[in-house]
């Protein structure tokens, strides 16, 4: 199952693009996807860190130590953008929760918890 | 006029107008001040002009508290003081630093940093510094990469430093020796200071050296200028009259001892090394070029609740192992700094060549930075200085430490960095990691908890006698003619090295001293 831009939208309009999400995400490595679980930190301390970050996260948040759970938290994300479509968005979103305080302290990194929650996806995927 | 007290006879009497006691940056600050007078001022210093060890034993004491840096190596015995060693870091205080902040238990001061800004101006040429101007913007050079991080941020602020190279030793020792009215008398070392019977005015210091002569110098006013501990000891110690000490009725001599705390404590990670301008940051021991490091604004102090402080910017790997300041100046670096000024300073400086050592090779832009802290602590009626059991070579009771921290010491440091981590995030600067340190209690600190050999606070300032040692003028409460110099009178460390501010206030305690001699 493949995921279109306008196809979200209506889900996500609709309140349930988490679950598609979800399962599309499992099967997918569409673009949206790579915005996802790719999150601004690579650039800044590379795969292994951000990998490393994102395990921390999990183990620190077992409610969202799961691909899906991190999805809809994403999905859900408590700002007034509409997430997980594309890098613009998500980066806009990171900023936001700065903005907003909404930030969690991973390994004594302060990260938004967008990105925090895409290092947690980007751990999940192969190294 | 100079004389080595060594060739006095014993049971000497020297009488004066003014006799200050101690030849820092502070005494010598305010002799200088009165040179050229119809005054008769005496300097008394206890070291002679050189670094001497017996002399400095004399300042060995108990440290109970923190783990704190050996005493006879945290401050120079000798003619010019500490500034014999120092670094040379140099900033105003802040405007917050001087008020009553009602998250900062015990904090304000009795004046405001308005009244000391002619001072300062004042300082800077003392020190051999450039104008009187702590702004970014003036320090460009014409550099246009010479420019604050965050420059529009309203929480995150660039306090600027200048260095000063003086040492107050050799750079004053000839216009101390040379002034016709001012006598500087070496190797007289104070050891009581003598009120009336009353006990409302002083009448005299005694002054004994190792042989054993004792001398008596009476003079109409009189000024401790003799460091932040050795001013409370020697309060302290002058208990023959009265049990507790002398400006010590209220059993506030010795307390507030405060330092800065200087600690590696984060890392700044940078979204873009080309684009990120942090030359404005960089430390250049050598040449002394002003420098800036981030800290947060005064709103953001209050709203966070912290204290002020800052944080230096220095490139380096987050897995380089950054010392603490007293980790990376430890004795053997003050014995070799020593040498390499004696030797005429040819090289690079042997701090810079450790600071250097410590970082990771860097090609091209870094991408880390280490942030290292510099933060004043809470005032803390706990944190002080008493006597020890044990006396030193002339028979005066050691000083003894107990260096106390408090919860809102950590709390404010972690919370600096939450805050900048957050604002480098909002404005897709970077982002910031703490240390792990900082990340555990409020109450508990590392082994490499360090100052900066920054004493102040033990005769504090404050309008009422029940809140401190010395009113707004410096002058001891209940004591008529005695006053304090050096930065043992802070209430507040402020975020800065203590230096600037303690020769602004020696100025201003000198001019004061004029209107009344």
């Amino acid at each position: 199952m493949t995921l279109d831009r306008r196809r979200f939208l209506q889900l996500s309009a609709l309140g349930i693009v988490a679950i598609v999400a979800d399962s599309a995400c499992a099967v997918s490595s569409d673009r949206t996807d790579a915005a996802i679980d790719r999150p601004q930190l690579l650039v800044m301390l590379g795969p292994e860190r951000v990998r490393q970050l994102g395990a921390y996260y999990r183990a620190s948040t077992p409610s969202e130590n799961s691909a899906g759970a991190l999805r809809s938290a994403l999905s859900s994300g408590q700002g007034s953008h509409i997430p997980l479509i594309k890098r613009g968005s998500l980066d806009d979103q990171v900023r936001d929760d700065f903005a907003a305080g909404r930030t969690v302290v991973v390994d004594g990194w302060v990260l938004s918890v967008t990105e925090a929650r895409q290092a947690a996806l980007f751990s999940l995927t192969p190294a | 006029m100079h004389t080595d007290a060594r060739t006095l006879e014993n049971g000497a009497v020297i009488d004066a107008d003014l006799c200050i006691v101690g030849a820092g940056a502070s005494g010598i600050t305010i002799a200088r001040e009165l040179s050229n007078t119809p005054l008769k001022v005496l300097l008394l210093e206890g070291g002679g002009f050189d670094f001497d060890p017996q002399m400095q034993e004399l300042y060995r004491g108990e440290n109970v508290g923190q783990p704190y840096y050996p005493l006879q190596a945290a401050a120079l015995h000798q003619f010019g003081g500490t500034t014999g060693h120092w670094a040379g870091f140099c900033s105003t205080y802040q405007p917050i630093d001087f008020e009553k902040r009602e998250w900062v238990p015990h904090s304000g001061w009795p004046i405001r940093r308005e009244d000391l800004d002619p001072f300062y101006a004042r300082a800077q040429k003392v020190l051999e510094l450039g104008p009187y101007k702590y702004e970014a913007a003036d320090w460009r050079n014409g550099d246009p990469d010479r420019v604050p991080l965050l420059n529009d941020s309203r929480v995150v602020r660039t306090q600027m430093w200048q260095f000063s190279r003086t040492r107050f030793g050799p750079k004053y020792r000839d216009e101390m020796v040379n002034s016709p009215n001012v006598h500087l008398y070496t190797h007289a070392n104070v050891v009581e200071v003598e009120a009336n019977d009353g006990l409302t005015a002083v009448q005299s210091v005694r002054v004994r050296g190792f042989d054993g002569k004792e001398h008596r110098v009476r003079a109409k006013r009189f000024v401790l200028a003799c460091h932040t501990i050795q001013n409370a000891r020697l309060l302290l110690a002058s208990n023959r009259q009265t049990r507790t000490g002398l400006g010590n009725g209220n059993d506030l001599v010795g307390r507030y001892f405060m330092e800065h705390l200087e600690m590696p404590a984060g890392t700044l990670a940078v979204a873009n090394p080309r684009a990120t301008k942090t030359k404005l940051y960089a430390l250049d021991f050598m040449n002394g070029t002003p420098r800036g490091e981030l800290g947060l604004t005064p709103s953001a102090q209050q709203e966070h609740r912290i204290l002020n402080g800052t944080a230096s910017v220095e490139p380096g790997d987050p897995t380089d192992q950054v010392k603490s300041t007293f980790q990376l100046i430890d004795t053997a670096m003050q014995s070799k700094v020593r040498a390499w000024e004696k030797g005429g300073m040819k090289g690079p400086h042997p701090i810079g060549v450790a600071i250097q050592a410590l970082g990771h090779p860097i090609s091209g832009p870094p991408r880390f930075y280490h942030l290292k802290t510099r933060q004043e602590q809470a005032p803390n009626p706990d944190s002080r200085v008493t006597l020890s059991t044990e006396k030193d070579a002339l028979g005066m009771p050691r000083a003894k430490l107990n260096w106390q921290l408090t919860d809102l010491d950590k709390r404010s440091m972690r919370t600096f960095y939450q805050v900048l981590g957050r604002e480098m995030g909002r404005t897709g600067n970077g982002r910031v990691q703490i240390r792990d340190w900082l990340l555990s209690d409020d109450r508990t600190w590392p082994s490499f908890v360090s100052g900066g050999w920054h004493h102040m606070g033990t005769t504090r300032m404050s309008a009422d006698p029940k809140q401190g040692v010395v009113d707004a003028n410096c002058r001891v409460h209940g004591l008529a003619n005695l006053y304090i110099g050096g930065a043992a009178v802070y209430p507040t460390a402020g975020a800065v090295n203590p230096t600037l501010t303690l020769v602004a206030l020696s100025l201003r305690l000198a001019d004061h001293l004029k209107t009344k001699l």
